[in-house]
């Protein structure tokens, strides 16, 4: 059963049971990755293997849930995953399978026999698909350096294809050319035909006893395919077994379509039986001219307008494609749909010309070869291959890596595969993936720091580790490994002087976590100053270390409390303020990130403060004009004084009559 | 210029009270000429307060009312005394040269004198320390305000 570990520094421990031993690689035996020796430590099995991701080359989890649990022969299928330390020390994400039970094919390549093809090769590996094709899971490495053998009388044994996207690494002479074209990281999952090609030119491969089309570069051997058809293309004028010749026509034919299914496959005899009518693409008379290159069909045409849509777009726009396809091709029809597409150009009436002429060319290419992929302005990827495209733009870096994922994000803006598959009905889901589509322009265009391509890359890729700088060093792919790691940065003084979530984490969280904090996401983005940003940020990692586990984490919590103190200046009541200073110290101290909030974040509280303020300056201002008035009354207490006085001496005086006058009458 | 026709109006009687200084005087003319011995007694008893009366230029004469109340305060024991004597000028010049008599009247007159210049300016002591205790309050009460709040301290005087 596929497992997910939590990384062990100490001992490299995958799902705290496979001992990851990277002192011991094994060459060759990760299908074009690392690997390593694997101990398992709690059942003590021997021959296993962790393969190592690459950077910028996330592993494939839909495949390695839909194969937890695999327990058919044939395959190296992943036993556990889980985020380790490579050779020199580097953060990466580790597949542990099976090791393979001998040499791969390439080792030694002689040409077998067409028994040995069909027992040995074809069998096994059909019933492998078969099983796959039951998971809904689709194999994409299948060539001979990852297919291996225990001896001279064993079935071969597929080898692992679950620690990269699906095809990154498949040289084009193992691909359908219309997966060939494609970024290596956006081929996508493709379908169980795709890997019946695979098996077709290996069996190919392995009944000439050498590489075909050796010497040529992965273009040539792509517009050679186009060109001529995969079958011709590869064999030739070879002579293959009769059995394995009528096999393989069928198992290399464009149109996944027309392939054999794996279970056909398992029986040879049957699938031998199996004729499809494939008829080569219509030849024009003449050639058209297109960027240097002679174009003589529709479906060289549909690849040179893919590679060159400025040109292409010119072409179909002065009608010079219209031309050629109704003389010299005789394909009205084709030239009509294309008419069709040039008008939607003028209807859509985008401002944007670029995305407008993308969008025609794109449309043009789906209808000139429904079986192309979806290729937008230069870049050619099928859809599902969307999110680890977006990885490799995102290693890529540079100016290539900046161009790359403006097309990208290009693409999803303009919903370009919806208006792709409406182009190629009967070949798609339309209605889904204009949905799928429209969820990716509305997820780029969420305001905030939960938006952006940064939210689609990892919402696409779930093991895709999060690429911020603050959890450098370590493989974040979870979000309880997120805490884990931030309370490491805290013991970084450098980091410390920056805030704990920057904008790779909040998509990392936004695109794990399900909507939960879009509202503090938003948040962040709009906070008017950096303390209410970290308000944001406390409230987000409070929720998530009480959705994890609640584990204390002092450094994280030391380090959110000196970014906040900031905040605390707001609060007007200096004893009041004393006091959240030091109970904030003691909460920080705890590691609880919840009563942080409860501190820092209590509307009310602030809400009497403020109050309280507002009270304060009113009695300052009364006792201000108290004091002014007492300041300037020296004049009226003068007046009121002279005049008090003088009555009051009147009043003795009188008296004093009165009682002398009383005193002499008496006497 | 204000300033001397405020001194000129006080010093000159007002028109009203110019018919009322003749009766005065008239009344004190019909004192002399029908109780002579009681007019000099008294004149001589009450001079300080007279002359105050006279030299005093406050509106009201405050200070010249109270001494000539004291004087009377004094006097009325003399003035019984020759009533009841039946002296004529002569006893009321007899009276009036008691050094005790004249002594104890013009002192009273010197006490009142005194009171009518002291009462206002102790009173005006009086409040002036009643408000500077108000203001040490108010500034207590702003201080602690200051302290509580924040609020930072008055800029002026």
């Amino acid at each position: 059963m596929a497992a997910i570990s939590s990384p062990d520094d100490a001992q490299n421990l995958i799902a705290g049971t496979y001992g990851v031993d990277v002192a011991r690689p094994l060459p060759g035996a990760g299908g074009g990755l690392a690997a390593f020796a694997v101990t398992d430590r709690s059942a003590g099995r021997s021959g296993l293997m962790a393969v190592q991701s690459a950077p910028g080359a996330p592993p494939r989890a839909m495949a390695l849930n839909a194969l937890a649990g695999w327990t058919d022969d044939g395959l190296l299928v992943p036993l556990a995953h889980g985020p380790g330390h490579g050779a020199r020390g580097e953060a990466a994400w580790f597949v542990v399978s099976a090791a393979p039970p001998g040499p791969s094919l390439a080792a030694a390549l002689r040409p077998w026999s067409e028994p040995e093809l069909l027992e040995f090769v074809l069998r096994p590996a059909a019933a492998v698909l078969v099983a796959l094709d039951r998971q809904r899971v689709t194999h994409r490495a299948i060539r001979i350096d990852n297919i291996f053998r225990a001896g001279m009388a064993a079935p071969v044994v597929l080898g692992t294809a679950w620690s990269a996207p699906p095809a990154q690494y498949q040289p084009a002479l193992f691909e359908p050319p219309y997966s060939a074209m494609c970024l290596p990281s956006g081929r996508g999952d493709g379908t169980i035909a795709d890997d019946v090609y695979a098996l077709g030119v290996t069996l190919v491969v392995l009944a000439l006893g050498r590489l075909p089309l050796e010497g040529l570069d992965p273009v040539a051997i792509l517009r050679r395919k186009l060109a001529l058809g995969s079958y011709v293309a590869l064999v030739g004028d070879e002579r293959l077994p009769p059995a394995i010749g009528d096999l393989v026509r069928g198992m290399l034919a464009e149109d996944p379509d027309h392939r054999p299914p794996p279970v056909l496959l398992a029986d040879p005899a049957a699938a031998r039986a199996r004729r499809v009518a494939a008829r080569p693409p219509r030849r024009g008379q003449r050639p058209l001219e297109l960027s240097g290159d002679r174009v003589w069909d529709v479906r060289t045409l549909a690849h040179a307008v893919a590679t060159d849509p400025d040109e292409g777009g010119r072409l179909l726009r002065s009608g010079t494609v219209d031309r050629w396809l109704r003389r010299n091709l005789g394909d009205p029809i084709m030239a009509t749909r294309l008419e069709e597409v040039t008008r939607l150009h003028d209807i859509d009436g985008l401002a944007d010309t670029v995305r407008a002429d993308g969008l025609m060319a794109m449309r043009a290419v789906a209808v000139l070869d429904p079986l192309a992929p979806l290729c937008w302005r230069g870049v050619a990827l099928w859809p599902d291959g969307l999110g680890p495209a977006l990885v490799s733009a995102d290693a890529m870096g540079g100016e290539a890596g900046d161009l790359l994922a403006e097309r990208l994000g290009d693409m999803v803006a303009s919903e370009a595969a919806g208006h792709w598959a409406a182009m190629r009905p009967e070949r798609s889901d339309p209605v889904a993936l204009r949905l799928a589509a429209r969820q990716r322009r509305v997820m780029v265009h969420l305001r905030g720091w939960g938006g952006g391509l940064a939210r689609l890359r990892y919402a696409l890729n779930p093991l895709l580790a999060c690429g911020s700088p603050i959890v450098a060093g370590r493989t974040v792919a979870r979000l309880q490994d997120l805490l884990a790691a931030l309370e490491a940065a805290a013991t970084r003084p450098e980091l410390r002087r920056g805030q704990p979530v920057d904008r790779e984490i909040a998509a990392f969280i936004a695109a794990r976590n399900d909507q939960r904090f879009e509202a503090e996401l938003v948040g962040m983005a709009d906070a008017a100053s950096p303390e209410q940003a970290v308000l944001m940020q406390l409230r987000i990692l409070a929720g998530l270390q009480r959705r994890v586990d609640g584990r204390p984490l002092p450094g994280l919590a030391g380090w959110l409390a000196e970014q906040a103190a900031p905040s605390l200046a707001g609060w007007r009541n200096r004893p009041r303020r004393e006091a959240l200073e030091r109970a904030l110290g003691e909460v920080a101290r705890s590691g609880q990130l919840t009563p942080m909030v409860g501190l820092l974040d209590n509307a009310a509280a602030r809400a009497a403060d403020t109050r309280g303020f507002h009270a304060a300056g009113a009695a300052v201002q009364r006792i201000d004009a108290e004091l002014t008035a007492l300041a300037g009354g020296a004049p009226v207490r003068a007046e009121a004084a002279r005049r008090i006085g003088h009555e009051a001496a009147l009043g003795i005086a009188m008296m004093a009559v009165t009682v002398a006058v009383v005193a002499a009458v008496l006497a | 210029m204000k300033a001397r026709a405020a001194r000129q109006s006080a010093a000159r009687p007002a028109h009203g009270l110019g018919s009322a200084v003749w009766l005065q005087g008239l009344a004190c003319g019909a004192v002399v000429a029908l109780a002579t011995p009681t007019a000099v007694l008294s004149g001589l008893l009450l001079a300080p307060g007279i002359g105050a009366l006279l030299l005093e230029r406050r509106a009201g004469r405050p200070a010249a009312r109270v001494t000539l109340l004291c004087g009377v305060a004094a006097a009325a024991a003399p003035l019984t005394a020759l009533w009841q004597a039946g002296l004529g000028v002569g006893g009321a010049m007899a009276a009036a040269s008691e050094p005790a008599v004249l002594a104890g009247c013009w002192a009273a007159q010197a006490a009142g004198w005194l009171l009518a210049q002291l009462a206002p300016v102790l009173l005006r002591l009086a409040f002036d320390l009643h408000a500077a205790a108000i203001a040490a309050r108010l500034r207590t009460e702003r201080a602690r305000y200051e302290t509580e709040w924040g609020i930072p301290p008055a800029t002026g005087p």
